[in-house]
């Protein structure tokens, strides 16, 4: 059935009339139909603001090791070569994997979703509706690496060896938070609208 | 236009957005969508009954989890562990304050809260009463759903605990089963726990409740 006239409340998943009468979910009375537009230019700036934090989450060194004395800083990239050199390829391939294959995609993503709810795409609406499901559910993942070296630094904590979190740790972090709530405040309801042909400007 | 109840017999697919109209289905049957083969509802009738036992299983392994040790390890006699004390400790030495905090939220109080929220649920479902509070732990849940990381936390541990395989010897603590016994209790919740269906015998058992 083709659904263009009903939305689906995200909190408590009851179909609702697309209107714009209301503006609460019939059931829950969540927020269901807040601006389109609002919520577009929330989504960009809180993945700008990811962007931006995944620099410094790259450049900066996500763990020190303090070996008697001397300081060794690595950042994700030396991480992972590092691993690959020893030899842990299927180690390396999960925080690749899970610290740069996973946020990249995700900013590809959500830049596409955002694209395409202005222009107009090759992709069809049932795509756009799986390329956000999946842009949410892989989200929490990047955060292994941080977990790991938190692990670590816990472990690995005598007075004469010490492995502890670096800057990009914290900017790793807050990078995945930053992602997650821009997803969170992308509204569905932009993926229809352009299928409608209407710009949502107008059904603000 | 239709109707306010009109609306209650149809459903969108939580992956494609595609709008079902709901049909009948007999005991332990399930409805998928059509187009992506994503579970849409499930009738099972003693669903509340095997949530609270599964729910409150998971609670105490839970509790089991946090308060024990996890992992230690030896290198050349010299001796550490992993518990949830020892990683807030470091933490806070290290002036990873952050990180330290959203570690607390993602791994330690909306797993909590998750869970305490879920048994409140089910049980208050069960007995009948407190529709209003209910309602209110519903939309809770559906809010904090994103935002537990415990799953990523384990599997962090494994990949940590590969990587110190070769320097060190390492020795699961008590903590260590108990939380492989809450993700295989999560997973099984997370399966079968609907809320489709939760909201559906919420309006059975207590109409609609209007905000105050």
């Amino acid at each position: 059935m083709k659904n263009e006239h009903y939305i689906r409340c995200h909190i408590c998943e009851t179909v609702n009339y697309d209107n714009s009468l209301t503006s609460e979910c019939r059931r829950c009375h969540s927020k269901i139909s807040s601006s389109l537009h609002d919520s577009y230019t929330k989504t960009l700036a809180l993945l700008i603001t990811a962007i931006i934090l995944y620099i410094p989450a790259n450049l900066y060194p996500i763990l020190t090791t303090k070996q008697f004395g001397v300081n060794s800083e690595s950042t994700i990239i030396e991480g992972i070569i590092h691993l690959w050199e020893l030899g842990s390829y299927p180690i390396a391939i999960i925080i690749l994997i899970a610290s740069v294959v996973v946020p990249i995609l995700k900013f590809l993503l959500i830049i596409y979703l955002l694209v395409a709810a202005k222009y107009k795409t090759r992709s069809t609406l049932l795509d756009k509706h799986k390329i956000f499901y999946i842009t949410e559910s892989i989200g929490p993942w990047s955060m292994v690496d941080v977990f790991v070296v938190i692990i670590l630094s816990v472990l690995i904590n005598f007075t004469g060896v010490r492995i502890y979190p670096g800057i990009g740790a914290t900017a790793f972090a807050l990078m995945v938070f930053f992602t997650m709530l821009s997803a969170l405040s992308f509204d569905t309801r932009l993926i229809i609208n352009h299928e409608k042909g209407k710009n949502f400007h107008a059904s603000k | 236009m239709i109707k306010e109840h009109e609306l209650d017999k149809l459903i969108i697919c939580k992956k494609c957005h595609t709008l079902h109209e709901k049909v009948l289905i007999a005991e332990n049957e399930k409805a998928f969508c059509s187009e992506c083969n994503v579970l849409l509802y499930h009738n099972d009738s003693d669903m509340l009954d095997k949530m609270l036992a599964l729910v409150i299983t998971a609670s105490i392994s839970l509790f089991v989890a946090f308060q024990f040790t996890v992992v230690s390890i030896n290198i050349q006699g010299m001796e550490k562990s992993l518990t949830l004390t020892s990683l807030f400790m470091v933490l806070a030495e290290h002036k990873q304050y952050i990180v330290g905090i959203m570690f607390l939220f993602l791994i330690v109080i909306f797993p909590i809260v998750i869970i305490f929220a879920t048994f409140l649920l089910l049980f208050f479902m069960k007995i009948e009463k407190a529709g209003y509070l209910t309602k209110r732990l519903l939309i809770l849940l559906a809010h904090l759903k994103p935002w537990s990381m415990i799953d990523i936390f384990f599997i962090s541990l494994l990949v940590a605990m590969v990587k110190l395989f070769d320097i060190a010897n390492i020795e699961l603590g008590v903590a260590f089963l108990a939380f492989v016994l809450t993700l295989m209790l999560d997973i099984l919740i997370t399966k079968s726990l609907s809320f489709h269906q939760l909201w559906e015998i919420h309006h059975q058992i207590y109409g609609s409740i209007d905000e105050e």
